[in-house]
């Protein structure tokens, strides 16, 4: 290993490559600082301060002692404040920490690649924050300064400057591009985890749960988020039938609506007419590892599941963007053959609990005469009458919330309609259920692309009338029938709620933007975040291999790297190429070859004056000629320059030059 | 165990026709290159990168992974196009005194851009760097203590760089033969010169005063820079020697049997200091050694020359 040792160019670290470094690691744990506790930000910024400081005054290094108690300091804090030291936060912030103590303690070239190395991966641990594209491309620049950094501390002598550190490392940076598209495209994918991720690895997600009680959905609706992206094949479903179909909801407790368990599906019990919409859908992150499909879903994509109710799981956590393909009948009838089981579930009320509600449904059910049709008659006329549509309802009684709602404040949101409905239709003998989700969604006028957000998020209704199965009944619709038409934010009116200023200016510039910057996020997202083995397959097959392998992407990788590594080599080597040669100093190194094949050879550290003196001593004949020529050379070059006609003398002059 | 294995391996791979003849020009077939203990490291990074990237499947993990490994082999790349092409040639390779510091010199050129931090060391010595700029050569110099008279090799020199993120280590060998001669180191405890009893001259050195100032001649080269009469020049009379009556008419012979030293190195010191007392004075002086005789001259050539037999005395060279 004594050949290829570390270079230990000076004893002391240079002070402006150390602070290059410091500032590189303060950019990339920037975004850490906004995320992590307080103290942390506190602790990095003292440190790497303390460090600048070190370097700056030439002081004495903290002794080891202390760096080791500061150490057990902060990972004792890391661990009281996250009860561990692993998962997203808690690994992260030790991580930061450590970085920091790195920088403080380090002293020779070793210990500074190291501190980039860390650098680099304190870049990746950003992306399990997000991989949005501003953050990514500030990562960019992030890796581009530790590149200058890198470049800095392998340079010898006075210390570079910043266009000598970022000028060679973005060249690097920009001829690393290629390869690293290749790279992106080609590198085999393998699909994570290889290990149980930590369980907050990605936490604090918005969207909906698997339980509903009033005032729920309204706090959520708030929110802007996306929660998933549609492209549709082929046309558009009408917006009324936009239902997209999320968790459902059967156990009721008084108040709060619960999921079951999920069963997954037997043999589907269909009767579909029309033609199935096919679909494609990146949904973000969720906590209840949900897959969003349209009313009803006809089968689940391959990392999902279907359950008897008809929701779709994915088979792992929703912890990242997820793309997949589904298909939906929009036209059906299902669950005539109900298991009666479930529908027991949805047929069990506590009538101690919202008793006006229960003795509603009950009378409506004499009325009716247990007519299941004319009892939802009855319901929507009860609902048409002066109840009003509102995302800031009041607040109801926590034991009887259903009957405060129905009785005395009657404005309400769809969950209290969702809510209510459903108990009244169980008091009146029917079996119902609620069904979360999201409704509508807005579309992008630029690439037709179905943007849903969590503020389209809704509950509506499932009621089951034997020989037809369940049927979607969203009692909102009868309440606010725009809410269902055209979207949330028509429902609400101008003296609604809109959580964001821009969500009304559909036309403008603003919009305009805020489109085009979705449509970007869009591509972003399917291509680069969401490229995965499914995205690569996918890929391929649309290039015409549709069955193409690892062996196969390994062929064409190493292919692909070699062929990028000579273009790469070859515009290194054109760079190369000397630059033409001075003319004056052209016709010199003539003059001095005419000389060399006489005999008289010019050595290399002689210069041409010195050269001339021996020429007068060794070849007197040839020094009348070797004088002028001499003389107009040193002038040329070493002179103010030489004109075109002084120029063409010299050459004249050398070329006449016989030495023999 | 390794280390030495890797010795050898490489001296038989890199085996280079020794010596060359200048210049030599760093071809790609001369140059090698291998990632250094950073580089490792470096892909150590990539490797734990890359698996946190499918763990926990980030799309921009990948890419940042992806980029850092090109960049890795471009930088392989620019650390070879850092060294290749450039022109060596030996360099000044001064004669030293023995316990001097002797500086083996290499010039180095660079064809057309500038590289940055080329190192250049002998075999298991520190090395020096330079960067290399276009239009003028860069001369490098690697000190070497010089313990005792004769000749020092420099033997195979390995030229390389590591520039720019210094994971690969690329170099090159080359062999001028580079020699420095090292003098005796001079004995100044052996006082003047013994001024009687020999054949051609009875005088000595002249005791400063006694000079005679004679003439001014047209200054030749070899002339001692203490000669030089600075004054002339000043009044550009153009550079004129000054001539001592005294040096002018006088011959000192220094004889290897008057040095007194109970050994040939003691001896040689002697002689040595005797050399440069009497080329201080300008006096003429010539050398007598049990197989060379150098005849009575003066000047810079003349001292070198006469140093130069002393240097290499019973050296076989």
């Amino acid at each position: 290993m004594n050949a290829i040792a570390s270079p230990s160019y000076s004893p002391h670290l240079d002070v402006r490559n150390v602070l290059w470094l410091l500032a590189s690691m303060a950019f990339v744990v920037a975004p850490h600082l906004f995320r992590l506790p307080y103290w942390v930000a506190i602790f990095f910024l003292v440190v790497v301060g303390w460090r600048a400081w070190i370097s700056w005054n030439a002081i004495h290094f903290p002794p080891r002692l202390m760096v080791a108690a500061i150490t057990i300091a902060a990972t004792v804090g890391t661990w009281l404040q996250f009860g561990r030291i692993t998962g997203r936060e808690g690994g992260v912030t030790l991580l930061v920490v450590m970085a920091a103590l790195k920088l403080l303690e380090m002293r020779t070239q070793r210990e500074v690649t190291l501190a980039i190395y860390l650098g680099f991966f304190l870049v990746l641990t950003n992306f399990l924050f997000s991989q949005a594209i501003p953050l990514g491309f500030y990562l960019l620049a992030c890796v581009w300064i530790f590149t200058g950094t890198l470049i800095g501390f392998n340079r010898v002598g006075r210390s570079p400057g910043i266009a000598e550190r970022l000028r060679p490392a973005a060249a690097l940076l920009v001829q690393a591009l290629p390869l690293m598209a290749a790279f992106f495209l080609l590198f085999p994918r393998v699909q994570g985890p290889l290990w149980a991720l930590p369980r907050d690895v990605r936490s604090g997600q918005t969207g909906l749960s698997d339980t509903m009680s009033p005032g729920k959905i309204s706090e959520l609706i708030k929110s802007d988020a996306i929660a998933f992206r549609v492209r549709f094949d082929g046309d558009r479903p009408p917006y009324s039938l936009l239902y997209w179909r999320g968790p459902v909801l059967p156990v009721l407790d008084g108040s709060t609506w619960r999921a079951r368990r999920p069963t997954p599906a037997g043999p589907l019990d269909y009767a579909r007419t029309g033609r199935p919409t096919r679909y494609e859908v990146i949904v973000e992150p969720n906590s209840i590892n949900a897959f969003f499909a349209l009313d009803v879903p006809a089968a689940a994509p391959p990392e999902a599941i279907l359950t008897h109710d008809l929701q779709v799981f994915s088979r792992r956590p929703v912890d990242e963007k997820r793309r997949y393909e589904m298909t939906s009948w929009l036209d059906y009838r299902y669950g005539a053959h109900e298991d009666p089981a479930v529908l027991s579930v949805a047929s069990r009320y506590d009538p101690d609990r919202n008793p006006r509600a229960v003795a509603l449904g009950r009378s409506w059910a004499a009325k009716a005469g247990g007519d299941p049709r004319a009892i939802v008659a009855l319901a929507a006329q009860f609902f048409n009458r002066d109840f009003a549509y509102t995302l800031e309802p009041p607040e109801l009684d926590p034991r009887d919330p259903y009957d405060d709602f129905l009785f005395n404040t009657k404005r309400g949101f769809c969950e209290h309609y969702a809510g209510s409905f459903a108990l009244l239709m169980r008091a009146a003998g029917i079996p119902a259920r609620v069904v979360t989700g999201y409704q509508g969604g807005e579309v992008n006028p630029i690439d037709n692309e179905l943007i849903v957000r969590q503020s389209d998020a809704h509950a509506w209704t499932e009621i089951w009338i034997p020989g037809e199965g369940w049927l979607r009944v969203d009692p909102t619709a009868a309440v606010s029938p725009l809410r269902v038409e055209q979207g949330v934010n028509a429902a609400l009116g101008p003296i609604g709620v809109i959580p964001n200023l821009i969500a009304s200016d559909r036309l403008g510039v603003l919009a305009g933007l805020r489109f085009g910057w979705q449509v970007l996020n869009g591509r972003w997202d399917q291509w680069v975040v969401g490229y995965d083995q499914t995205r690569q397959r996918d890929f391929f097959a649309r290039l015409g291999y549709p069955s193409i392998d690892w062996r196969t992407l390994g062929f064409w990788l190493v292919i692909a790297t070699f062929a990028i590594g000579a273009a790469v080599t070859l515009g290194l080597l054109v760079r190369e190429r000397p630059r033409r040669t001075e003319p004056s100093l052209a016709a010199w190194n003539r003059y001095c070859a005419k000389l060399a094949r006489a005999g008289l050879e010019r050595a290399a550290h002689e210069g041409p004056l010195d050269f001339l003196a021996r020429v007068r001593a060794r070849k007197p004949p040839w020094a009348a000629d070797a004088e002028e020529i001499t003389r107009r050379y040193v002038a040329a070059r070493y002179g103010g320059g030489a004109s075109r006609e002084e120029l063409r003398e010299l050459r004249a002059r050398v070329r006449r030059f016989e030495p023999a | 165990m390794f280390a030495d294995l890797r010795q050898h391996v490489s001296d038989w791979i890199f085996r280079v026709a020794s010596p060359e003849v200048p210049p030599v020009t760093l071809v790609q077939r001369r140059i090698f290159i291998l990632p250094t203990r950073q580089g490792y490291g470096f892909g150590l990074t990539l490797v734990l990168l890359l698996l946190a990237s499918i763990n926990y499947n980030l799309s921009l993990g990948f890419l940042l992974t992806f980029l850092l490994a090109s960049m890795a082999g471009v930088a392989m790349l620019h650390t070879w196009r850092n060294l290749a092409h450039l022109r060596l040639r030996p360099g000044r390779c001064d004669p030293v005194f023995a316990e001097e510091t002797a500086a083996f010199g290499v010039s180095v050129e660079s064809p057309s851009l500038t590289r940055f931090a080329i190192g250049l060391r002998r075999h298991g010595e520190d090395p020096v760097y330079a960067d290399v700029g276009t239009g003028e050569p860069a001369a490098m110099a690697l000190p070497l203590q010089a313990r005792r008279r004769g000749v020092v090799r420099c033997g195979r020199l390995e030229i390389f760089t590591r520039y720019p993120l210094g994971l690969f280590h690329a170099w090159s060998y080359v062999d001028f033969d580079l020699a420095v001669i090292v003098y005796p180191r001079p004995d100044t405890s052996a006082g003047v010169p013994p001024q009687e009893g020999r054949e051609e001259s009875r005088e000595g050195i002249p005791v400063p005063g006694d000079e005679e100032f004679n003439m001014l001649r047209s200054y030749r080269a070899g002339d001692s820079p203490r000669m030089i009469a600075w004054k002339a020049l000043a009044r550009g009379q153009g550079l004129l020697t000054k001539e001592f009556s005294a040096m002018a008419s006088s011959e000192l012979w220094l004889d290897w049997a008057d040095a007194r030293a109970p050994d040939v190195e003691g001896r040689l010191a002697i002689l040595a200091h005797w050399v440069l007392q009497a080329d201080g004075f300008g006096q003429a002086y010539g050398l007598r050694l049990p197989a060379r005789r150098i005849e009575a001259d003066r000047g810079e050539a003349h001292r070198a020359r006469c140093l130069e037999a002393l240097a290499l005395f019973e050296e076989g060279a």
